[in-house]
């Protein structure tokens, strides 16, 4: 038992990957892009004209995100409604001012995420995450699987956003704030 | 649920139409709106039918994914089982395994069913599925195992557990599974290959999933049933012939499976060809090589589901055969008695020698045809109404009894079917079951579900037994659940038509047993993938089934109270890593009727904790780590032996998986240091307990395509 525990933290300095659950990850993916376009301000966030949805992961995540590439490409090919898009994969170390996105899809990582959401800020994009945990730090938008697939919104980041949402995309999310999830 | 996601799209529909604000135009808003909507339906679904939000069901549920099970090393079925909560495993002399769900009759099978895709697959016989615990863990999409009574809606009735096995056949748009080969080779000689397939064509699917397995498992074993006073009375000793050795636990299945669906079509169909070894022995004495017990199952389901408007319509008949089938010397050399046949007849006491032993070959097949018709009404707003009947009708179809010659002792097989039967050819029964549900969604906080089971039999009707059930969500983090539900277990026909036989007789007259299961539970999500969840329970069991060595009529003679909870955790202790760990206390009291005596729950372990860590070292390498502790078990009363021995086991599992040519490699070390495992046998037959598989390992090699 010893040895196996001590293997256990010897291997636990190496590299890691985090875990997900593959139906919300898709479901993330289908659903995700389709808000962006309710943003009425999105052609202020076009780059070349395209949308550029930008997944941000750790390093050892990187296939996660190509999944998720894979996924958006397979369902979209090549277009969100009328939009071309480029989908760009950032890790987060990478990420920062200077990266291009229109939106930003947050995994999970163990950095601060208050960075994150300060970059998602600054540069008044939609931030969306995997973990809804991460709406209390600031991102926007999550989505779980509960008796039936709920879509939430952090209402305390959303007067800070340069976004503008459809009154009636509003009515279907379930609101949180930073001190209540 | 749907009526909300209706409600939401017609809001959306009204609030797009009186908004001029959008640049863009609002019929192409509307679509995307409309596309939101059938995403939230799709997924919902998907999570639904996966169990991937089982915080929200109406039950206390576990779920096991196959490919995480696969990463520990679980290697089958029968191992998967034993990660749940609650659950223990016993075996009998034939070795005949079931799980034990919170104590509940431990020495009784049938206390729980094992559907494949939804269909029951538990046989006549002994009303257990032995025979597919050794489903390999890579034909397994996921395990689904409810403990209590569980849903009614089906027309089964679950008593202490359902097992619902969910293959690869299972498929949603965007959820596809691939076609797989797979190889394993471990201790005892194991060796296994099989494959799943899938064919797409318009609206035609076909999946096909095969395995083939063997192994030569044997396990210290004795001083057998012999010992004890088997074939010894009548003023006959043979405990003289009582051996020690290795029991034959070896197996070689096969199986076929198919499913097709084409549009509102389906059929189900599977051939499981199960041999193993005579383990302890049908007459509890030690096989020596050559004999074999077989438990074929084969079953074929036809399936019409097809929702309109409000309505959605499930039809289904189907037929399954199974078979208990053995073929063994059942005495040593030696054996001295009475010609049976003649005492039973008589009462002449002629003696009788088996000089070469005793032979004997015994064969009862079931078949059962069954069809059910479910009628589901989504048209009442917060209400969906489900109702529906189940009609079963089981029958012995063929029997075969053949021994030694009882008048001479010859070791050749005399045929018995006629004249001294181990079972009653006759054997049939009827059941009819009529279901009525409620699941009435208050708001978006509080669901109930109710409804009714009423079911006649032509032995001994259930009758009216009703389910009420309450899920709370306070939050997003904090889901309560209250449920109180009847259930039943109908007798096995082992426990009514075994006849000729001195240690076990059948009874035509048992009762059901029956079950009132009083649960609440409480789950606290930490995040997507991590959760805690506790549960208790009373459970009320009256007319539990039973029989001993000093009165082997199998007779309702035990109520009893059982008491306890349970604990389940999953999530991290890091972000790298997955951990789950469960725990499970259970208590009570037996009271033995007509004679005014309780015992304490015997054959049982109060303490119960699994537990598995999995290390996910990057995308190709994962390292796991598979716990568990059973407490010990008392023994019954009259029992004088120590109690079951408690013990801890520890597996570990390697897995590398390369991405780019789609083939993972697996390599398990279980029961690291090498505890003695026993599972108990009943009294005046081992002396000694079933002792299990001491340190192993398993080697599996999976491409996928």
């Amino acid at each position: 038992m010893k040895k196996i525990i001590f293997l256990i933290l010897t291997l636990a300095n190496l590299l890691y990957a985090h875990n997900y659950n593959e139906v919300l990850l898709k479901a993330q993916a289908s659903i995700f892009p389709k808000i962006v376009l309710l943003d009425k301000k999105l052609s202020n966030k076009l780059i070349d004209g395209k949308i550029v949805y930008t997944i941000v992961y750790d390093k050892n995540d990187y296939q996660t995100a190509l999944d998720i590439r894979k996924f958006i490409d397979e369902s979209y090919d090549g277009h969100f409604d009328e939009y071309e898009y480029k989908i760009s994969l950032v890790e987060f170390s990478d990420l920062s001012n200077e990266t291009q996105a229109s939106a930003i899809y947050v995994l999970n990582t163990s950095m601060n995420m208050q960075k994150v959401a300060k970059i998602v800020k600054e540069k008044g994009v939609v931030a969306f995450s995997y973990d809804l945990e991460n709406l209390k730090q600031g991102l926007l938008f999550s989505l779980l699987l509960e008796k039936s697939t709920v879509l939430y919104l952090n209402k305390e980041n959303l007067d800070t956003q340069k976004v503008d949402f459809l009154d009636s995309l509003l009515q279907i999310v379930k609101f949180i704030d930073n001190d209540n999830g | 649920m749907n009526q909300t996601l209706s409600y939401m799209a017609v809001v959306l529909s009204l609030v797009i139409n009186a908004t001029g604000l959008y640049a863009q135009p609002i019929a192409k808003m509307d679509d995307i709106l409309a596309s939101i909507s059938t995403d939230i339906q799709h997924y919902t679904e998907v999570a639904t039918v996966t169990k991937q939000n089982e915080a929200y069901q109406p039950y206390i549920i576990s779920v096991f994914q196959g490919q995480e099970l696969e990463k520990l090393g679980v290697a089958n079925l029968k191992e998967a089982l034993l990660l749940v909560p609650g659950v223990d495993m016993a075996t009998d002399n034939v070795n005949t395994k079931t799980p034990i769900f919170r104590g509940s009759n431990s020495l009784a099978f049938g206390q729980s069913k094992l559907f494949i895709d939804g269909t029951l697959v538990n046989n006549v016989f002994f009303d257990a599925y032995s025979e597919y615990l050794g489903l390999p863990i890579e034909m397994i999409k996921r395990v689904e195992v409810v403990r209590g009574p569980g849903s009614k809606t089906d027309g089964v009735n679950a008593y202490a557990g359902s097992i619902h096995v969910i293959t690869y056949a299972e498929d949603f748009d965007g959820f596809e599974s691939s076609d797989k080969l797979v190889f394993k080779y471990g201790s005892y000689d194991y060796k296994m290959g099989g494959f799943v397939k899938t064919y797409k064509a318009d609206d035609l699917k076909v999946f096909i999933d095969f395995y083939y397995q063997e192994d030569n498992k044997k396990l210290p074993a004795g001083p057998d049933g012999y010992s004890q006073g088997s074939m010894s009375a009548f003023g006959f000793d043979n405990t003289n012939l009582s051996r020690n050795g290795d029991a034959p636990v070896w197996l070689q299945d096969y199986s076929l499976g198919l499913n097709l669906n084409y549009k509102d079509f389906s059929v189900k169909a599977r051939i499981l060809e199960h041999t193993q070894g005579n383990a302890y022995g049908i007459n509890l004495a030690l096989p020596e090589n050559g004999g074999r017990v077989k438990l074929p199952s084969y079953y074929l389901e036809l399936g019409y589901n097809k929702e309109i408007n409000n309505y959605t319509v499930d039809i289904k008949a189907g037929v399954k055969y199974d078979t208990f089938d053995s073929k063994d010397k059942l005495g040593p050399d030696g054996v001295n008695f009475i010609d049976m046949v003649q005492f039973d007849t008589d009462y002449t006491e002629n003696n009788v020698t088996f000089t070469d032993g005793i032979y004997g070959e015994h064969l009862a097949q079931q078949r059962t045809l069954y069809q059910s018709s479910y009628l589901k009404y989504k048209g009442f707003n917060k209400h969906i109404i489900t109702t529906g009947y189940r009609y079963v009708k089981e029958e012995t179809v063929d029997m075969v009894s053949k021994l030694s010659n009882w008048a001479t002792g010859d070791a050749a097989l005399v045929d018995y079917t006629d004249i001294y039967p181990f079972f009653d050819k006759n054997a049939k029964r009827d059941t009819l079951i009529f279901s009525l549900q409620d699941e009435y969604q208050l708001n978006d906080s509080l669901g109930f579900i109710y409804g009714f089971n009423y079911e006649q039999t032509s032995d001994k009707d259930a009758g009216f037994e009703p389910r009420v059930s309450m899920v709370y969500q306070l939050d997003t983090n904090n889901i309560f659940k209250a449920i109180y539900s009847r259930s039943h277990r109908n007798p096995s026909w082992q426990e009514m038509y075994t006849m000729n036989n001195h240690s076990r007789v059948g009874n035509t007259t048992l009762e059901p047993e029956k079950v009132d299961a009083f649960e609440l539970a409480y789950v606290k999500k930490y995040s997507s993938d991590t959760y805690l969840q506790t549960n208790l329970f009373y459970l009320l069991n009256k007319n539990q089934i039973h029989h001993s060595a000093t009165d082997p009529q199998y007779k309702n003679i035990l109520d009893t109270d059982l008491y306890g909870l349970e604990f389940e955790y999953k999530g991290h202790i890091s972000d790298e890593d997955q951990f789950y760990l469960n725990y499970s206390y259970v208590g009570g009291r037996s009271q033995i009727q007509d004679a005014a005596v309780s015992e304490p729950l015997s054959n049982v372990s109060h303490h119960l904790a699994k537990g598995y860590y999995i290390y996910r070292i990057n995308d190709s390498f994962s390292l796991s780590a598979l716990a568990k502790y059973v407490s010990s078990k008392e023994r019954a009363s009259g029992d004088t032996r120590n109690t079951v021995e408690a013990y801890s086991t520890l597996d570990s599992a390697l897995s590398y998986m390369n991405k780019r040519y789609d083939f993972t490699v697996m390599l398990s070390l279980k029961n690291i240091f090498d505890a003695k495992v026993t599972y108990p046998s009943p009294p005046k037959t081992y002396s000694q307990d079933y002792e299990q598989e001491r340190r192993n390992f398993l080697i599996a090699l999976k491409k996928e395509f």
